[in-house]
């Protein structure tokens, strides 16, 4: 719910009670004086009756009067000092709807005989004040309502312009362009507050992926030369004529996993730099001819495996893609394929418009997709492995709208890039 | 011929002494940018061999510096910077290579041999051992002056070894050299058994010596004995 509406809302529901308390107070008011108004005909209606009375009883004669309105006769009751004045609800002829009407009641001396008076007025208009109230309470929340939507609506294009502008800015916020984003000064506090916070969390988010950023480049490039240093010790070690073949061998194996953390190392900061964003892609690129020349790089290797490559190329699949991201995205897929693969075994590749698919023939048996695409499961431990490459395949495809899936059918691990819709 | 390091690690500056002195070349090793700048500055070297990252300086700024007093010497950055950036500034800047650390000592050196024969304008580009004679342009190998048809990579190969003789190399290392290290990808080298095979048989069939060694488990050296 927007917040306009949820402000409207309250407020309405602020109003109803308010609304209601006016309406009682209206009518409350409107009784009263008609009620007065009716008192005041009453007494005055009285007067001329007892004047009457008292002229029409001189003779001695006694005085009796019974109509609907009026009821004058004498009666034993005690005289009182004021007429007492109530309303009553008196039921219309023919109907059941009550008549509020206001009564007079009065007994009164005249020329030694005690008469009750009893005037009735009829109050109808009474009926129709409840209703006319509650017509005008209605008008005017209907009025409120109105008011309140159209306000709001020009508020929101106004008021909430500056925070519009600001929201539009962090959704269009990427990494390496933030130190550009500036939120700007408004006539509003609250945004100024708002901008300010932003302006200040933005910059301390760059200067955090700025040092991110730096930290694991140095940390890779620190690692690389202690590195270095062990592997050219280690080439110059086996250059001694006096080794046994044992101790080459153990020199042999510990260069190659020297390698192997070397590689390690600079996948991981692959994987960071793709995380980073670091690599921007400006261009498309067809993946077909990436998987061509890396087919031709490989050549030697699949013919020396005797493994079988078999391309279907329908269409050209387009990604835009770094083209160095395209290089590790296709040699770690296609890598994968050839040093899986068993000897005289077999590559798919099919590629379409919308899907990149390859398939291998392996020793391995089928591999849970939970896991594979997870950093560090690789598939037997094999020397020169990372268990980064398709951690880094998934990687590029996540932040370049692709899906990768993994299927294993007819005895083929398949891998498919599929572009998302 | 005169190879200049610049590098700041102790250790692998003299790693690499150690290995170029063994192949034939004079070296000279400073670890810090002002002690490299002085010395590119008044000796003539054939070769520079520069860390971009040094105490006092990059060395990046030392290449510049080769570059404004129109040294003849062949420039060879070594980094353990990888990024494509990296190298394309290095290489714009004026350097003949880059070369990313952690790198084969065997590899340093074949191309400080490419290099320097790159530059040699006026001398002979023959590189030879015995019997054997490659010319690097069109890459024709003779031995004894009669022709052996080699394929790209058993020349490559044979150039490699040549420039590394005596020294004993990993598979990896080679297949590295010859292949690119896209091959690590796949991470096996049976492949290369295959191409030295061949290589051996046509040498030796155009009557040259059994000089590729097989190393036991780890690779081959090139040698006379």
């Amino acid at each position: 719910m927007r917040l306009l509406t949820k402000t409207t809302l309250y407020f309405l529901l602020a109003m109803i009670p308010l609304l209601g308390l006016t309406g009682y107070l209206l009518f409350e008011q409107f009784n009263k004086q008609i009620n007065q108004r009716a008192d005041k005909e009453l007494l005055y209606e009285e007067v001329q009756w007892v004047e009457y009375l008292q002229a029409s009883t001189l003779n001695g004669s006694r005085f009796l009067l019974q109509t609907p309105e009026i009821l004058i006769y004498p009666s034993d009751k005690s005289v009182i000092e004021y007429p007492e004045l109530s309303t009553v609800y008196v039921n219309k002829p023919n109907s059941k709807i009550q008549i509020p009407t206001r009564q007079l009641n009065d007994v009164v001396n005249i020329n030694g005989t005690a008469y009750e008076i009893i005037i009735r007025k009829s109050q109808e208009q009474k009926l129709a004040l409840v209703e006319n109230i509650i017509i005008i309470m209605l008008l005017v929340f209907a009025g409120l309502l109105l008011a309140t939507i159209i306000f709001n609506w020009i508020i929101s294009r106004r008021l909430w312009k500056p925070f519009q502008t600001s929201l539009q800015k962090i959704r269009n916020i990427e990494l390496p362009q933030m130190s550009k984003i500036r939120f700007e000064e408004t006539d509003t506090k609250e945004f100024d507050e708002l901008n300010a916070s932003l302006n200040t969390m933005v910059n301390k988010i760059h200067s955090d992926y700025v040092n991110m950023k730096e930290f694991t480049e140095d940390a890779a490039h620190e690692m690389q030369t202690p590195l270095a240093v062990a592997q050219t010790k280690m080439e110059l070690l086996l250059q001694d004529a006096n080794l046994t073949n044992a101790q080459t061998e153990t020199i042999v194996q510990a260069t190659t996993a020297l390698q192997r953390l070397s590689k390690l190392n600079q996948s991981l900061l692959l994987l960071a730099k793709i995380e980073n964003q670091q690599y921007e892609a400006d261009t498309s690129i067809d993946l077909v001819q990436v998987t061509k020349k890396y087919l031709q790089l490989f050549d030697e290797i699949t013919s020396d495996k005797q493994i079988k490559v078999v391309t279907q190329f329908d269409d050209a699949f387009e990604v835009k893609l770094h083209p160095f991201l395209a290089d590790s995205l296709i040699s770690n897929l296609l890598g994968n394929a050839i040093k899986y693969n068993s000897t005289n075994g077999k590559i798919e590749i099919e590629v379409s418009k919308l899907h990149y698919c390859i398939s291998n023939t392996s020793e391995h048996p089928s591999i849970d997709p939970q896991k594979l695409f997870k950093r560090f499961t690789a598939a037997g431990s094999r020397d020169t492995s990372t268990g980064l490459g398709l951690a880094i395949v998934k990687r590029i495809a996540d932040t370049h709208q692709l899906t990768v899936s993994y299927t294993f059918k007819k005895e083929m691990h398949k891998f498919c890039l599929n572009k998302n819709q | 011929m005169k190879i200049l390091i610049i590098e700041d690690e102790i250790e692998l500056q003299e790693s690499i002494q150690k290995y170029l002195e063994y192949q034939g070349f004079v070296c000279e090793s400073v670890n810090d940018f002002v002690k490299g700048a002085n010395k590119v500055q008044q000796y003539e070297y054939d070769c520079v061999v520069v860390d971009i990252n040094l105490p006092n300086g990059s060395g990046l700024d030392i290449v510049k510096m080769l570059k404004e007093i129109e040294s003849k010497s062949g420039i060879i950055i070594i980094s353990a910077r990888n990024a494509l950036e990296d190298k394309l500034a290095g290489l714009e800047l004026g350097s003949d290579d880059y070369l990313t650390k952690p790198f084969h000592l065997s590899e340093l050196n074949a191309r400080i041999h490419a290099i320097i024969r790159r530059r040699n304008f006026k001398g002979s580009k023959i590189i030879s051992f015995n019997e054997i004679k490659l010319n690097p342009e069109g890459h024709a190998v003779t031995v004894e002056g009669r022709g052996v048809d080699l394929t790209e990579k058993e020349y490559q190969l044979l150039e490699y070894f040549i420039a590394n003789r005596g020294r004993v190399l990993t598979k990896a290392a080679i297949a590295s050299h010859v292949w690119g290290d896209e091959y690590e990808q796949v991470s096996q080298y049976d492949f290369i058994y295959t191409h030295i095979k061949n290589l051996r048989k046509k040498i030796m069939e155009a009557g040259a010596g059994d000089y590729i060694k097989t190393v036991h488990g780890v690779g081959y050296r090139f040698t006379e004995n």
